[in-house]
């Protein structure tokens, strides 16, 4: 009697799973589609001659001195910018989880802001922050006197580990923020109940609950700092080549695809492998918790100790604002004819006279951009939440290491891989908008992984199987359990496909036809025809724009959030 | 006469209606505004027909991204405007282009022929210009102002010149082409004692232009129209052209046909436009090149742009064949190999 109710019931469970893998492999056989074929064929560009399989343009590749003396150097200097930015970015998440402040979430989107700007605007900044007469030396020199610049950080190593902390160390504080507030305040009460020192609790309750976020936020710093190209030139020089330059030189300089291929394939099993690495080490430390009430915050400044914040505090301000002041600055201050300009970069922007420079409008340039990132966040968050649920029923973490290839490929392949799928049927029939709209929902969805995946793990199951008791179908549950619960990480993880769509120049270089001209392609344009000038007032645009657009999606995201009694 | 006019316009209709002339070209020849002065006559000269730039990079990531659709089939490019004569035999050897029919483009009897850099009729030339160095007669005393490329070596210079990288800037590539022509065999030595007075080498033309500006270093590698141009735009003389050795390496950029358009007559029509007198002459003061027309006037300030006494050039066959070679060295010099 007993038994056929077991079978039925095992019978069951296995449809049930049958079930949720369909709904997974919905993302998945999309990415495999539109990425994962075109980039195996491009691969396979650097494993083939004459229709035989050969290891020869690989052996040529990485036998050459140089090109590890590439591989070593883009390894150092990733690991340090992620330990940078780790440094940087951990106080910062602190911070904001844990005070409360006037003008919070314009700060916290600010916080992104890094994120959009295209590299040549970066190495501007710095230079005029940083550089030997830029704003830190000048004033330096005159308050002390001095007649060389008494700092010299540019042009080394250092410029680059920094620049590169100034665009991820938000990466680390967004991800510790979004972790740090699923963490049932009850664990990290009850040490102190039972009178444990502060610090001691944190070490031994907060700290390691955070650890799968911390590596998550890890995975992804390396593989983007491994991945730079245009950073290490511009603020190093060319001694600071990365394995990217090396790409690059094969596919556009010599126009060698096989040897770029077979290069690009040493580097992705790189980043890939050490992205496994990662994915392994935070899923060690993964818990599970129920969380049953939000997290408090203390007003700032409400206790003595709150000031030792303060040096920190400027520090950051002076790594963050600085080079982002500097160009906003510099929209305002570089001369136009001859005269100090005030808001004359802008109207100028804007004029029509302008408008030739950048081939379109500059408010059409503004909608178009900000069209294409709402719909590719929408996209990137339903495939990274699918690829999520993947890994929900597969536990694969070679599969979880290989679903974050669109952020860990060079972009040189990204662009041949975009150009092969969708230069034919059936995306081949996109108007170029829409065809960018598809290309960065599949480019930044990992985002969306990293930051949901731990989280989600972190839920305790026994939400879902309530609601399942209670009656809802997989599908219910899903929607009204468990996808509130990852409402935060939802919210943050659509904020950065928000910045990352806004600033992105790859895919929207190789897939324009023309008309299509967004707004890092449009300072692009105006620097390459000296208009220094206003290439800063439309970085600053950017930038307003991306702040702006992520501090309205969160606060909808979070009214809508209270308005379910989420928050 | 005017018969004769009616019938070409209704002729040029007819060819035209509805079609679109695709041209891939890099930013900068849109940024000027000389691409929309273009489209504008061309436009005026077939009714119906309109002309599409497609520009969103530099000049070799445009050649490789047009490289790439070729061998998937699937181009829409039918013109190729931009095409750096080193590019020559590598666009040559992808057999990028389709060859041109002179009797077509009668705009080409005005060219000299020393500027037609393609033996082989692919690829024609619309404008030519020097790379050389500028420097700031601000912050530079004039007794520092280099004369000799070996002057650059002087130990009062350290820290002091900016270049760009010949790996991903076409200035950049001139110059290591530059020293490989005037050095031979000693330019890798040249090099290596230049390396102290580089303040760094910029990734563009732009980063390092802007650094210049902003006063980081005095000298730097750019255009010998340089001084024109802030004399033109601004009324400054502050920025001053030089000539080593009164040499600068000249740059040829040219236009071809990319093979397989069905627009064929159009093409034609579009490169015999962008040779003629009215767009020549609009050249020197929007992507600040000499034009190749010898019929186009030079505007008013041109005075001050410099054509060398030496132009210095590699043949583009000998580049192509060695370019992996030199560049290869050239990146050793960083890791001491």
């Amino acid at each position: 009697m007993a038994e056929p109710v077991a079978k039925a019931f095992y019978r069951r469970l296995n449809l049930r799973r049958g079930a949720s893998l369909a709904w997974a492999s919905l993302p998945l056989s999309f990415l495999a589609c539109a990425f994962f074929l075109p980039l195996a064929n491009i691969f396979l560009l650097g494993v083939r001659a004459d229709g035989q399989w050969t290891t020869a343009h690989l052996r040529a590749v990485l036998s050459d001195p140089y090109v590890r003396h590439l591989f070593s150097f883009t390894a150092l200097q990733a690991f340090l910018s992620t330990l940078l930015s780790f440094v940087l970015g951990f106080p910062l998440g602190w911070f904001l989880t844990c005070y409360r402040f006037p003008g919070k979430g314009l700060i916290r989107a600010f916080t992104l802001a890094p994120f959009v700007l295209p590299p040549i605007t970066v190495a501007l900044g710095f230079f005029l922050f940083f550089g030997h007469t830029g704003y830190l030396n000048n004033a330096l020199r005159s308050a002390f006197g001095l007649r060389e610049p008494p700092l010299r950080l540019l042009y080394s190593l250092w410029a680059i580990v920094l620049a590169h902390a100034f665009y991820n160390a938000p990466v680390f504080a967004r991800f510790i923020h979004a972790a740090w507030n699923a963490i049932d305040p009850a664990l990290e009460e009850a040490p102190s109940v039972l009178g444990v020192p502060r610090l001691r609790a944190f070490f031994t309750v907060t700290l390691p609950l955070l650890l799968p976020a911390i590596f998550s936020a890890a995975a992804l710093v390396f593989v983007l700092c491994f991945l730079s190209f245009a950073i290490p030139l511009s603020l190093g020089g060319a001694r600071y080549a990365t394995v990217e330059v090396g790409i690059y030189l094969y596919a556009q300089v010599y126009l060698d695809f096989s040897r770029a291929a077979a290069l690009g394939m040493a580097q992705v099993f790189v980043t890939l492998g050490l992205a496994y690495f990662y994915v392994r080490a935070g899923g060690l430390w993964g818990g599970r918790q129920e969380r049953l009430r939000p997290r408090s915050t203390q007003p700032f400044l409400s206790r003595p100790a709150h000031v030792l914040w303060i040096p920190w505090l400027l520090l950051s301000a002076l790594l963050f604002i600085g080079p982002i002041g500097s160009v906003i600055a510099d929209s305002f201050s570089r001369p136009l004819a001859g005269k100090p300009p005030g808001l004359g970069w802008y109207r100028a922007i804007f004029s029509r006279e302008q408008s030739p420079f950048i081939g379109t409008s500059p408010l059409g340039s503004i909608l178009v951009s900000l069209e294409v990132a709402g719909l590719s966040t929408l996209l990137a968050l339903f495939l990274g939440l699918g690829g999520s649920g993947a890994l929900r029923v597969l536990r694969s973490r070679v599969l979880e290491a290989l679903l974050m290839a669109p952020i860990a490929v060079s972009s040189v392949v990204l662009g041949l891989a975009l150009l092969l799928a969708f230069r034919r049927p059936p995306f081949a029939y996109l108007s170029d908008k829409f065809a960018l709209v598809l290309a960065h929902g599949l480019m930044f969805y990992p985002f969306v992984v990293r930051i949901v995946r731990p989280i989600w793990e972190g839920l305790t199951p026994s939400w879902v199987e309530a609601a399942r008791t209670l009656g809802a179908g997989r599908l219910r549950a899903f929607l009204t359990v468990e996808v509130p619960l990852l409402s935060q990480a939802l919210l943050v993880a659509g904020a950065f496909c928000l910045a990352l769509s806004l600033g992105e120049m790859t895919a929207a270089a190789m897939l324009s036809q023309g008309e299509l001209v967004t707004l890092p392609l449009s300072i692009y344009r105006f620097l390459s025809a000296r208009r220094f000038g206003a290439a800063s007032a439309m970085a600053t645009l950017l930038i307003v724009i991306t702040v702006a657009a992520v501090a309205v999606w969160e606060w909808l995201g979070e009214r809508t959030l209270r308005a379910y009694g989420q928050t | 006469m005017r018969k004769f006019l009616v019938f070409l316009w209704v002729a040029a209709a007819v060819l035209g209606v509805g079609k679109e002339l695709v041209v891939y070209t890099y930013d900068s020849f849109v940024s000027w505004g000389l691409a929309l002065a273009i489209k504008e006559k061309f436009e005026a000269m077939f009714p119906g027909v309109t002309l599409t730039w497609v520009a969103v990079g530099d000049s070799s990531e445009m050649l490789s991204r047009l490289i790439a659709e070729l061998k998937l089939g699937t181009t829409r490019a039918d013109v190729f405007l931009g095409l750096a004569d080193v590019e020559l035999p590598r666009a040559l050897a992808y057999n990028v282009f389709q060859p041109y029919d002179p009797e077509k483009i009668p705009n080409l009897a005005d060219v000299p022929p020393e500027l037609i850099f393609d033996g082989t009729g692919h690829v024609l030339p619309y404008d030519h210009g020097y790379v050389t160095f500028v420097y700031d007669a601000e912050l530079l005393s004039e007794d520092l102002v280099p004369k000799t490329l070996d002057d650059l070596l002087r130990p009062e210079l350290g820290g002091k010149i900016i270049v760009m990288d010949p790996r991903t800037s076409s200035p950049g590539l001139s110059f290591l082409l530059w020293t490989i022509a005037h050095y031979g065999d000693g330019w890798l030595e040249y090099w290596r004692k230049l390396m102290p007075n580089l303040l760094t080498i910029t990734k563009g033309w732009s980063e390092a232009y802007d650094m210049f500006l902003a006063g980081e270093a005095p000298i730097v590698l750019s255009y010998s129209t340089d001084t024109a141009y802030s004399y033109i735009e601004h009324g400054s003389l502050r920025y001053r052209v030089i000539t080593p050795d009164g040499e600068a390496y000249r740059q040829v950029e040219g236009m071809g046909i990319v093979r397989g358009t069905k627009e064929i007559e159009l093409a034609h029509a579009f490169l015999n436009l962008v040779l003629s007198v009215e767009v020549q002459e609009l050249i020197p003061t929007t992507q600040w090149m000499f034009p190749v027309n010898a019929r186009a006037k030079l505007p008013a300030g041109y005075e001050y742009a410099v054509i060398p006494e030496r132009p210095v050039a590699l043949d583009p066959e000998l580049v192509g064949e060695k370019l992996e070679e030199w560049l290869s060295l050239w990146q050793r010099l960083f890791i001491g190999g």
